[in-house]
């Protein structure tokens, strides 16, 4: 022990080598690690993970829709239904030129018999034959992207070449499937915006929770003479951190499972017929990123919100 | 330094704790807060160092009058002010070096500065050795000693400290005393809540006393 006088605290500053060693330190956290915060980082990283599936959810739900509406668009159909048993031949070439001499047409052209078969397959089997069937013949027609093609005009004029021809230009259809997609869409959003306010509660639970544990510090501080900013700095800086990790790594789970499922997928364990892949691709992958930036801007924000207000009450 | 102008403190709807409290505390003065337990002795300081607002009366700090000084006035008010709190206070996931310190690191001084006179000071207060223990892992002795230490380390105008021998042997009490005197002498204004009669008859200084919620000089004279 020291026997000498009391030192001269503010006296001359000759750095001793330990000294330097102290300057060299990591800088020390005012507030502690936490191990005792380990569940909650648990229910935040499970929570960021369900956002991020919803997430993903919601992107493979607009994909699907825009595929199935893309798929659709740009296409006319053009029955040329059987008079007597058979398909007027003059009707089908007539219609034919019709169409291909229509603005905004690409094609225009007959499907074949093995084309026939093929969508007639799943309901009468694939050695059906065609002609024991009144079977119409169906021209399929592209249209150039963009192209604004008058689908009455041009029925009314195919009815004058060829009698016995229907235009059918999906409308029906493609209204049904954008309902349909729009439902898909909407649902999955409504499940991601569910799962995103439990997380949103989740994360300012948790942050309100670490700042009661440390309501002593908070205290001190205070009286220390600290400005409430540097203790609301330190706050906010522990519980980004803190959320930013857990939420990074229940985001990285949901990335495994969607690249899983894309990989299970290319290995040949096909996903449900007329639905789509249900992989992400690696370019989509990134935005389930802003799972994990969203709490921690959360935390952030409460922690911030929450000392700052907790230190307004006090003298 | 610190003027107090009949000054009564009660909690809530509480009775009042303290009544009518009337002192000044002159820059470079030495006092001792004595009196029984429960008397008001933490709270009467706990007004000193803006901890609380009194009920009603009038403190003047530093010649800044709290009833009309900005909220965010007061922290630079509070860094001038040293307190050794009754419980300690430390932080127990820093060291004893690093809970020394915190008023220097939120004075905004670099590590690299200060570290050598954390040093000495934990050396003279006998925990040379100790200086990277956690508060945990040390006495209450010692936490004593190190909660004395953070309340010295910035050399504060004014050093409040409540019951600050009460964990230690009577060694490294006088030891203790030492220090706050050499802090008095070089111009800090000390007031220390103490029940120990020894140290009071040992250090010269003013004694003022707690009795019935109300303040009573018992050295020098009444009350200023």
């Amino acid at each position: 022990m020291n026997t000498g006088g009391p030192p001269q605290i503010e006296g001359t500053r000759q750095q001793s080598r330990q000294s330097r060693t102290w300057a060299l330190r990591t800088r020390w956290r005012i507030l502690p690690r936490d191990g005792g915060a380990a569940p909650l980082d648990v229910v935040i990283g499970v929570m960021a993970f369900l956002a991020a599936l919803a997430l993903g959810g919601v992107m493979i739900a607009d994909r699907m829709a825009m595929s199935w509406q893309g798929g659709l668009t740009g296409q006319l159909t053009v029955q040329v239904l059987p008079q007597d048993g058979t398909v007027p031949p003059d009707q089908v070439t007539a219609a034919l030129a019709l169409l291909r001499s229509t603005d905004g047409v690409v094609s225009a052209a007959p499907l074949s018999d093995e084309e026939n078969l093929e969508l007639v397959a799943p309901w009468l089997g694939s050695d059906a034959s065609l002609l024991d069937l009144p079977f119409p013949t169906l021209i399929e027609v592209e249209l150039a992207p963009g192209a604004n093609v008058d689908v009455a005009a041009l029925d009314t004029a195919l009815r004058a070449a060829a009698p016995n021809s229907v235009l059918d230009d999906h409308r029906r259809w493609l209204e049904r499937l954008r309902s349909t997609a729009n439902t898909v869409v909407l649902g999955a959003a409504g499940v991601l915006m569910l799962i995103g306010a439990a997380t949103v509660a989740t994360v300012a639970f948790a942050t309100r929770a670490g700042l009661a544990a440390h309501r002593d510090i908070v205290e001190l501080l205070h009286l220390m003479g600290a400005q409430d900013r540097f203790i609301a700095r330190a706050f906010e800086r522990h519980h980004l951190i803190g959320t930013a990790l857990a939420a990074s790594v229940g985001a990285a789970m949901a990335m495994g499972v969607f690249l899983a499922a894309g990989g299970l997928e290319e290995i040949g364990v096909a996903s449900v017929a007329f639905l789509p892949p249900l992989g992400l691709r690696l370019e989509e992958l990134p935005w389930l990123l802003t799972v994990p930036a969203a709490a921690a801007i959360i935390a952030w924000g409460t922690a911030r919100f929450s000392v700052l207000s907790a230190l307004r009450e006090r003298y | 330094m610190v003027r107090f102008e009949n000054v009564g403190m009660r909690y809530g709807a509480g009775p009042e704790i303290l009544r009518d409290i009337t002192f000044t505390l002159d820059p470079g003065s030495f006092t001792f807060l004595t009196g029984p337990s429960g008397a008001g002795k933490s709270t009467l300081l706990k007004l000193v160092f803006l901890a609380e607002k009194p009920s009603r009366g009038l403190i003047s700090l530093f010649d800044h009058d709290l009833a009309v000084l900005k909220r965010i006035d007061l922290p630079a008010l509070r860094r001038r002010i040293g307190v050794v709190f009754q419980e300690f206070r430390l932080l127990d996931h820093l060291s004893a070096f690093d809970n020394v310190a915190l008023p220097l690191r939120l004075a905004g001084r670099y590590e690299a500065d200060y570290a050598k006179d954390i040093e000495e000071l934990l050396a003279w207060v006998g925990l040379g050795q100790r200086m990277h223990n956690k508060p945990p892992t040390l006495s209450g002795g010692e936490q004593q000693r190190v909660a004395i230490a953070r309340a010295v380390v910035a050399k504060p105008d004014l050093l409040l400290a409540d019951e600050p021998t009460g964990n230690v042997d009577p060694e490294i009490g006088a030891r203790l005393i030492r220090l706050f005197v050499e802090l008095n002498r070089f111009g800090t204004t000390v007031m220390i809540a103490t029940h120990d009669r020894v140290l009071i008859e040992s250090t010269p200084g003013r004694e003022l006393r707690l009795v019935d919620g109300h303040l009573v000089e018992m050295l020098g004279g009444p009350p200023q």
